[in-house]
């Protein structure tokens, strides 16, 4: 290949593109880098890589977070939340794609209703709710509110039934096989692709979700992560170099969930229907 | 059709779970709070409550940090979609056309939507200091501008705020193009660079109309998003300098949680879920009919 105008715009305009790329992720850099200064380098110098390594700021914060006991508090509520999540929806998605009667279709909708409501509206009854159940400030109060997301798993769920073919369901009836049976045996495996972008997205709103951990945890013991970076930037606001180390220890299981999950998350995307 | 109870109990036993957890924490909630919001509920008990009619929604309009959180989210959502909107569009082309560190480039630009918002908040307060770790001001002073007091001048807070939103969910937006992107079948291009059209022609003539579908989506998740957005103002300004920056979640938390007026929060709350179920419907219409 010789020598052509239309070659060097081309990697001029691929620069141009990285070079955005990089200023995007600048605050990342600005981030992570800070972290590793004393106070007054990061203030003499905030963009500059740090003369020395020091990670000070990593053991006060490690030692104020209490990590352990919130990463593993992250770690339940999104787990067990996003199984009920997928097993619920699964299961209503069955008879509501599958049966023909319009009673079905009622459902659906009645299930569509709430789909809008937005968490600020139904929050203060949610309250009393939890303290009626004595899950206040339990990490059990906030999986049980989290199940009740199962209705966008239901959605999901039921669009994609018209892909899975009855013959095989059909099949396993004329050889006796009960719908239950049938559903978790047959049916429900070759959900999988569905099932695996909606374990992600899940996970991800869960995971990162503030607005309920806010309201209804209160005590440092049932904090998540996210209720840790809040809880920092209260009690040490003024010690900027160690608040940006906690964030960082937060960011780092978000990163390998996504380096690990990139893939998935776009083609989530790209499959249509996820909310943002 | 007649429906057969005895055929169809097994499977509407599939149905239990998520009903139940649905009913018992989205629909009775909304039940409940749009009673209460016509009651003067003082909190703790139910007993001597009374029934004062809309006296809680007029109070609403009274309320001057509501007043001021309704017009501020209203500016959001309108700027929010706008700006994201303009950017994503030719971003996702660019991101889709044929470059070799493509793959690279499109997990540096959605990177920013997958933390918290929260935290994301908190990193650009620091970054938009007035004091010296504050590298915005810093770049402005290098470039021989006066510094700006980016989250803590009334009118200059909320811009900053739809800045940084703009940057968190740009990345994800594009992505919703680019899936839309890679459906328009290639001849389509070339039929059109034979016929002598312009980049920019194609652009508008070709992509963009093609593009609409990806947008009637795009545009209803910011919109939702944005007229829900707490957890980013939170962290960046706390809602202020005074109530510059307080969104419409905020007040209705800080009303019911922190200064129990809960009637009043309430009814901010079910007018606020009856305009996000309007936006969606009409949107969603709006989206039909194209």
């Amino acid at each position: 290949m010789g020598f052509s105008w239309k070659r060097v715009r081309n990697i001029t305009g691929e620069a141009v593109m990285l070079l955005i790329c990089c200023i995007f992720l600048l605050p990342f850099y600005y981030l992570v880098v800070n972290t590793f200064k004393n106070q007054q380098e990061a203030s003499s110098a905030p963009m500059a890589l740090p003369e020395t390594i020091s990670l000070d700021n990593y053991v006060k914060a490690f030692d104020s977070m209490n990590f352990f006991r919130s990463f593993g508090n992250s770690l339940l509520i999104t787990a067990i939340s996003v199984a009920v999540i997928v097993l619920f929806g699964a299961m209503a998605a069955y008879p509501v794609a599958r049966r023909k009667h319009k009673v079905y279709k009622g459902i659906l909708l009645y299930f569509l209703l709430g789909y809008m409501v937005p968490a600020q509206t139904i929050m203060i009854p949610l309250y009393l709710t939890l303290q009626k159940m004595h899950l206040l400030n339990s990490i059990w109060g906030l999986v049980v509110i989290y199940s009740s997301w199962c209705n966008f798993a239901l959605f999901l769920y039921q669009g994609f039934f018209g892909s899975v073919p009855e013959e095989l369901e059909e099949s396993a009836k004329i050889d006796g096989c009960g719908p239950w049976k049938s559903f978790w045996l047959i049916t429900f495996p070759l959900l999988r692709p569905v099932t695996a972008t909606i374990v992600i997205f899940e996970v991800m709103w869960i995971w990162n979700d503030f607005l309920y951990p806010y309201l209804f945890l209160s005590s440092n013991k049932s904090f998540t992560l996210v209720m840790q970076v809040y809880k920092g930037v209260g009690q040490f606001s003024n010690d900027w170099g160690m608040m940006m180390a906690t964030m960082v220890i937060v960011l780092i299981p978000v990163l390998v969930f996504y380096l690990f999950m990139q893939k998935n998350i776009v083609a989530g995307i790209t499959s249509g229907s996820v909310k943002g | 059709m007649r429906f057969r109870w005895k055929k169809e109990v097994p499977y509407l036993l599939f149905l239990v779970p998520a009903f139940i957890v649905y009913t018992v924490l989205i629909m009775w909630p909304l039940v409940q709070a749009f009673g209460l919001s016509f009651t003067d509920w003082k909190g703790y008990t139910m007993e001597g409550l009374n029934f004062v009619g809309l006296k809680n929604y007029i109070k609403i309009f009274g309320d001057k940090e509501m007043v001021y959180a309704i017009k501020n989210t209203i500016v959001y959502a309108i700027f929010n979609p706008l700006f994201v909107t303009v950017l994503a569009v030719p971003l996702a082309v660019i991101l889709n056309s044929k470059m070799k560190t493509k793959n690279f480039q499109r997990a540096a630009f959605f990177f920013p939507s997958v933390p918290s918002a929260l935290i994301l908040g908190y990193l650009w307060s620091y970054i938009m200091s007035p004091l010296d770790y504050g590298v915005l001001n810093r770049l402005v002073t290098a470039m021989g501008l006066e510094p700006v007091l980016w989250l803590a001048h009334p009118k200059v807070a909320l811009f900053s705020v739809i800045l940084v939103s703009v940057w968190n969910v740009l990345g994800w937006h594009a992505c919703i193009y680019i899936a839309q992107l890679q459906g328009i079948p290639e001849d389509l291009f070339e039929a059109a660079r034979i016929d002598g059209a312009t980049t920019l022609q194609m652009f508008f003539r070709i992509t963009l109309p093609l593009l609409r579908p990806a947008m009637a989506t795009s545009v209803m998740l910011l919109l939702i998003n944005a007229l829900k957005i707490f957890d980013l103002p939170f962290a960046l300004t706390g809602g202020g300098p005074g109530y510059s920056t307080t969104m419409l979640s905020q007040v209705i938390i800080q009303r019911g949680f922190v200064d129990k007026m809960y009637g009043r929060s309430m009814a901010a709350a079910i007018l606020f879920c009856i305009f996000v179920v309007a936006v969606t419907v009409v949107q969603r219409k709006a989206a039909k009919e194209d």
